[in-house]
Formats: structure tokens, C-alpha cells, sequence
């Protein structure tokens, strides 16, 4: 077993040092020979074990002979250590490139990965909208209406993205064009946009793209994909807005118009309600089917859940 | 003798560029070196690097100069009769192996050697056995490991040729009584090679009191570079013997049939020499003469009594050889019942960069003889010191309570 241990421990070593390097392939050896059923008589694993015991020694005399006598067995812990250790540290790789996190979808644990959890970052809603803070659990599709809300491929049928984000958000803004390249790119994922204001100064834009995408759904979605590019402060600026509609070709005073009127408030504040539903905390929370992605995830990972782990194939 | 100026000396024992300071057990396999030798294979690259004895030009005349000194001043070292008697070789193997190639041994001829040699002691008579057909047999070792001088003279007769003994053992330091033994090796007409690797660095040789007739050294082990040895042999019996290597410079003409062998010590030096390691040989046989013998033996009989008074009644320890350390020179040669001796030996260099030597030291023949799977060496030089001792004994006494 202690071949096992040391041929990886080495092998690691070994890519910065070459002293390492060459006791590794010793180590090879030994394992060779002991899966082909022959003794590992290298001589490895006794010089092995006597420069540990003699590193051990000039510490604890007591844990150097507890160590020589229970060699083998100390071998087998950390035999089975080393197998724990690779299982973890292999199933955290894949769940890194799956999920974005080492830990599972929507995981804030650390991520040697992800250290500082970028990939789990929202923009907080407040807790007062809840009677009890929601968790990932709690997050479902289950009951929410979202015929009101703007969609790309409304016909597609095979899949549903459902977004969840706020324009002055950062974390949204990170995942917003990545959702888009995959609906750009998938013609058969039906895509749905809710915008949630989380930051209040931006609550009126949420009045605006009910009223853009209620006469011109085609110029919403050039709208929605301006907003996310456009410099964050001026989200707050009405005129700057008015100005952007314009350029698009679209009537402002009309949308003006739209946004006073107390019926589209009334719409709006059914929209949030709806989304309420989904016991969200924070965005973008991004529903792929019935799955939350909480966060801005990698793109591979939205698109792993849509075409599955050869997407790139596809 | 001022050990800490000696030390001084040493640039490996000053070494502090990040690594445990170190002790060095090993010199019976390889001697330090001190500047002076180093200096002086410096000297041969940086300044006179060319041929020697070849061409005429300035740095050629000058090697060959310094190359005519060093074999000068090893001839002085062993108080040879004259400096044509030596004959500079890699090592002490080259220098047994000429021998045994070169003397006229026929078909039946008897050659001694003890029951320890060294494989270079043994294994060239072996093939020559092969080759000539020559009676290779073995002087039995006392109990303790000494010389058996009546086996030996039971064995002497006159059919034996050579008696060919390694002067003092690398195996446990002991060393035999050489000029009783070649006097009687004589009386019945046999000639006397003596392997003098382990006794050049520690006691004085006088060839001409010794009166031996060829005797093989390493350079290596006596503070001189590696790779260079002598061969001593009575001038008379280097011009009888063949040219073993044979080449350039060991020739004054050659016609396309036959050659014409230059007078000993060149016919024996074919192809281009070590010079810079004869000039560092030629500096160490300088450094060991101003420290004198008298000094050196004293410090390492001083060490190996420390030791063996510390590590007789280790548990499980087992010395090599007679107990009285007067008699085992430099050396300290011992095993742990039941733990294998490299274990032994890569514990005390991880533990406090003691370097000894362990396994059979090339006698494996003894080892195998005595179904002793091997032991640890320390050998001990001048340059060694009591606190080393200490740490040596206090290290090898918690490996004796781990196992």
C-alpha cells in the first residue's frame, strides 16, 4: 500500500522536483510489480520508510517506533485517505465544471476553483419580501404564471429558460449574455426575461419592458439587451432611457404614457408577485426546466443542463 | 594538530549553503578533499591546460613538469627507491588488475589472498584463474577477523608464486602484519602484491623497509582526487612485466609489425593521463605529509575508541572485527540484529546528515561466507571530530530503541 501512496505523493511532487521525479518512477516500479502479483524487492519502500523514521525520530522517539512497528497499517490509513481524498477531489473537479461550484449546484461552500464563489454571487433581495428567508430548496416553478413575461422561441417546446434579473445588477449582468449566446445559439430553448428590481432606482424599468414588449416584443428584447451593456448609473436616468427608446425607434412618450397608467402598475406588481412565488433571494436566479441556478454560472454549465455534458459537440 | 584550522581546510565541512551541516563517516570509500588539492586540479584547467611529456610548447613542459613532481613526491611519500617505480593508475583496481594481467603467472602457480578482500583483491584473480589456469586459494581469518599468520605459513610453499593481501581491511579496518609476512613470502620465493587502499590515508609506508614487491593505492581515499591511483612495483619487476594497457605514449617507435615499450613508468600510462588529478594526488600526499601519520592516528584512534566505548553494549549491535578499536584503525564496522544495514544508514543521514557507509562494501564474498546480509561502516579520517562522534553514537542509539 505504500508504494500506492507514495507513487501519487511523488508523482505530485514530482512535477516541481526532480529528485522527486526519480523516486516517483521507483515507486512505479514497486507498483508495478505489485499489481503483476511480483514482490516490490526494489528495496523502495524500505529506504522510504527509513527516511521517514528518520525525520519521525528527531521529533518523538516514541511516535518513530509506534510508526515502525505499525508501518503497514499506517500505510493502509493513509491508503485509504489518499483513495477518500481522490474520490472527493475528483467528484469536486466535476462538479466544478458541471455546476460551477466543487460542491454542488448553487453550493457557497469554498471552492478551490472558484475561491472567491463568483459563480454563487447574487445581488440579495431583501428579506422583508419573505415571512422565512427561502434556501435553494425552497426555489420551485410550481404555481407561477409567466404568460406576462417577454419570451424568445415561444413555440419551442423541448426546453425553458426562465431568468430571473435585475438591470443594474452586477451578478445578473454577468450571466445575462451568456443566457443569450445560449438562446442565440439553441433556437429550440424557449427563453422567458423577468426583470426583478432589486436596486430600487431602477423599479421603473420594469414598468418600461412591460409596456416596450406589450406593443413591440421584437424592439423589448434589443431594449433588454442595451440595458444590461449600458453603464449602470445612468439605469436611474429617465431622459438618458427616453433617448435609448428613441434610438430604437420606439415612441417614448407613448411607453411614458404606458408606465403612468395605474393599470400597467397594477400588471407589473402582479409580474413580482408571481415571481415571489418562486421564493427567489437574489439574482439572477435562472430556471433551466425545473432546475435553479442561483448565481452567474459559467456558460458551460447552462448549457450542460440544456444539451447535456458533450454540448460542445452539438 | 589544530582540527579547527584543519577543518578550515575542507571547503565541504564549511559548507552552509542551506544544508545540515555535515558529518562525514565515509572516508574509507572517498576522503574529502581539502583546498589545497583542489587548487591544484584548478591550477591544471585554469592555467596549464595541455598535454604532458607530448608536445614542446611552454604549458606542455610545464605540466609535464608538475606531473614529474607529483610522481616525485608520491615516491617520497612511500619512500620508494626511485620515482620510475611508480606508475600512476585510476585506482587501486587498475593497479592489482595490471598486475594480474601482466605477471608471468603459469598453469598451477598458487596465489594467496585472505578470506576478506575487497572484490578488486579477489575478483581479478578469479578471472586470471580462468584464463591461466593459476591456483587461487584463501587464507583463513582469526575469529576476530585478524590476520591467521599460521594458516598463512602452513600455506606457503613453493609453488605459491604471489601472495597478494589487502594490507589493511576495508571491511573492518584491521590491518596485517605486512613485512613478517613478506619476509616469509619470500623465503619460499614468492612475491607480495599488497593492496594498500585502506592503509595509505593512515599509516606511514616505507617500501623500501617493507622491501614489498608491487603495492596498489587510491588516490581517492587519501584526500586526492577521484580517479587517480598508483601502482609501486620494484623497477627490476616492472620492466619484466607486459604492458597491460597498451597506446599512445607507451612507446618510443612503433613499425607497422612491431612496437618498441618505452622503460616503466611510461610503457604502463597508454593514452592521455589525469593530469590534473596527478597534480592533486601530488598536493594531497604533500597536505597528509605536513599533518604527519603520528597526528592522524592518534585522532582516529581516539574517535574509534569514543565509539566503541559508547556503542559496546548497544542492544542488538554487532561490531566486525576484534573488539579493541587499536586494532580496527579508522573504522567501525557494525550491524543491528534483524534491521537492514541501509535503513540503518538513510536514517542517520535524514536524521543528522551522518554519512556512513552500509551494505557489503565490496566483500561480498565474507559477508556471503558468514550469511550476513550486510552492516554499516564508519570510518573515521583526521579531519573528524569528537562532537561528530557523539552525534553519531546518541543518533545510532535511539535507531537502536525504534527497532
Amino acid at each position: 500500500m505504500f508504494c500506492i501512496v507514495a507513487f501519487v505523493v511523488l508523482s505530485i511532487l514530482g512535477i516541481f522536483s526532480a529528485s522527486n521525479r526519480t523516486l516517483a518512477k521507483e515507486a512505479m516500479d514497486c507498483v508495478l510489480r505489485r499489481v503483476t502479483l511480483r514482490p516490490c524487492n526494489t528495496g523502495f519502500d524500505e529506504k522510504m520508510k527509513a527516511k521517514i523514521l528518520g525525520v519521525v525520530i528527531t521529533r518523538s522517539e516514541g511516535a518513530a517506533i509506534f510508526l515502525n512497528h505499525y508501518f503497514e497499517a499506517v500505510a493502509w490509513v493513509f491508503f485509504v485517505l489518499l483513495m477518500a481524498s481522490s474520490f472527493f477531489a475528483v467528484r469536486g473537479v466535476f462538479l466544478f465544471y458541471v455546476t460551477g461550484s466543487c460542491n454542488g449546484l448553487n453550493s457557497t461552500a469554498f471552492c478551490v476553483f472558484d475561491p472567491n464563489g463568483n459563480n454563487n454571487q447574487i445581488s440579495n433581495v431583501s428579506s422583508d419580501c419573505y415571512v422565512k428567508p427561502p434556501t435553494e430548496q425552497d426555489l420551485t416553478l410550481t404555481g407561477v404564471d409567466k404568460s406576462s413575461f417577454p419570451v424568445v422561441n415561444q413555440t419551442a417546446k423541448d426546453d425553458q429558460i426562465f431568468f430571473i434579473g435585475c438591470y443594474a445588477c452586477d451578478y445578473t449582468r454577468a450571466a445575462y449574455p451568456m443566457i443569450r449566446e445560449l438562446v442565440n445559439k439553441y433556437s429550440d430553448v424557449n427563453f422567458i426575461f423577468a426583470d426583478y428590481p432589486v436596486k430600487e432606482k431602477t423599479d421603473y424599468l420594469s414598468k418600461v419592458g412591460y409596456c416596450v414588449n406589450k406593443d413591440s416584443p421584437d424592439k423589448f428584447w434589443k431594449l433588454n439587451d442595451e440595458l444590461f451593456v449600458t453603464d449602470k448609473e445612468k439605469l436611474a436616468d429617465t431622459a438618458f432611457i427616453d433617448n435609448m427608446m428613441t434610438g430604437l425607434g420606439l415612441d417614448a412618450a407613448k411607453v411614458e404614457s404606458c408606465v403612468a397608467d395605474p393599470a400597467t402598475e397594477k400588471t407589473v406588481q402582479g409580474q413580482f408577485t408571481e415571481l415571489r412565488k418562486t421564493k427567489f433571494f437574489g439574482t439572477p436566479t435562472v430556471f433551466i426546466n425545473d432546475q435553479a441556478f442561483v448565481g452567474p454560472k459559467p456558460y458551460r454549465v447552462y448549457a450542460i443542463k440544456l444539451k447535456g455534458l458533450l454540448y460542445f459537440m452539438q | 594538530m589544530d582540527l579547527r584550522k584543519i577543518r578550515q581546510d575542507f571547503p565541504i565541512l564549511q559548507d552552509n549553503s542551506g544544508r545540515k551541516a555535515i558529518t562525514y563517516f565515509d572516508t574509507a570509500c572517498q576522503s574529502l578533499r581539502p583546498k589545497p588539492v583542489i587548487e591544484a586540479i584548478n591550477q591544471y584547467y585554469l592555467k596549464t591546460s595541455a598535454c604532458s611529456g607530448r608536445s614542446m610548447h611552454q604549458l606542455a613542459a610545464e605540466v609535464t613538469r608538475a606531473c614529474d613532481q607529483s610522481r616525485l613526491a608520491v615516491a617520497k611519500f612511500l619512500n620508494a627507491s626511485r620515482k620510475e617505480e611508480i606508475v600512476f593508475t585510476r585506482n587501486t583496481t587498475e593497479g592489482i588488475n595490471l598486475v594480474a594481467n601482466s605477471l608471468n603467472l603459469q598453469k598451477d602457480d598458487v596465489v594467496l589472498i585472505s578470506d576478506k578482500e575487497h572484490n578488486s583483491n579477489l575478483i581479478p584473480w578469479q578471472v586470471a584463474g580462468r584464463k591461466k589456469g593459476i591456483v587461487v586459494k584463501r587464507i583463513p581469518s582469526k575469529d576476530d577477523n585478524t590476520f591467521n599468520m599460521a594458516a598463512y605459513e602452513q600455506m606457503l610453499d613453493n609453488k605459491v608464486k604471489l601472495v597478494s593481501l589487502g594490507s589493511t581491511s576495508n571491511l573492518d579496518g584491521v590491518s596485517i602484519p605486512a613485512a613478517e609476512i613478506i619476509k616469509r613470502a619470500h623465503a619460499v620465493g614468492a612475491l607480495v602484491l599488497l593492496d594498500a587502499a585502506q592503509t595509505a590515508p593512515h599509516q606511514r609506508i616505507n617500501l623500501k623497509a617493507l622491501d614489498v614487491d608491487f603495492l596498489a593505492l587510491s588516490g581517492h581515499k587519501m584526500l586526492g582526487p577521484s580517479g587517480t591511483g598508483v601502482l609501486f612495483g620494484k623497477y627490476r619487476l616492472l620492466e619484466e612485466l607486459e604492458p597491460f594497457l597498451v597506446g599512445g605514449d607507451t612507446v618510443a617507435s612503433t613499425t607497422y609489425e612491431t612496437s618498441e615499450f618505452l622503460p616503466p613508468p611510461e610503457k604502463f600510462e597508454a593514452g592521455l593521463q589525469d593530469y590534473s588529478g596527478i597534480m592533486g594526488l601530488g598536493a594531497a600526499v604533500k597536505y597528509l605529509g605536513d599533518i604527519g601519520f603520528e597526528a592522524i592516528q592518534k585522532q582516529e584512534l581516539l574517535l574509534n575508541e569514543a565509539i566503541t566505548a559508547e556503542l559496546r553494549n548497544l542492544p542488538k549491535l554487532k561490531l566486525i572485527g576484534p573488539a579493541d578499536a587499536r586494532l580496527r584503525g579508522g573504522i567501525f564496522t557494525f550491524y543491528l540484529e534483524g534491521v537492514d544495514s541501509h535503513r540503518v544508514a538513510l536514517m542517520l543521514d535524514q536524521m543528522a546528515a551522518i554519512m556512513v557507509r552500509s551494505g557489503q562494501h565490496c566483500v561480498h564474498s565474507w559477508f556471503n561466507a558468514h550469511n550476513i546480509p550486510g552492516s554499516v561502516r564508519a570510518s573515521l579520517y583526521f579531519y573528524n571530530t569528537l562532537e561528530e562522534v557523539e552525534l553519531f553514537t546518541s543518533s545510532l542509539k535511539k535507531i537502536g530503541k525504534v527497532f
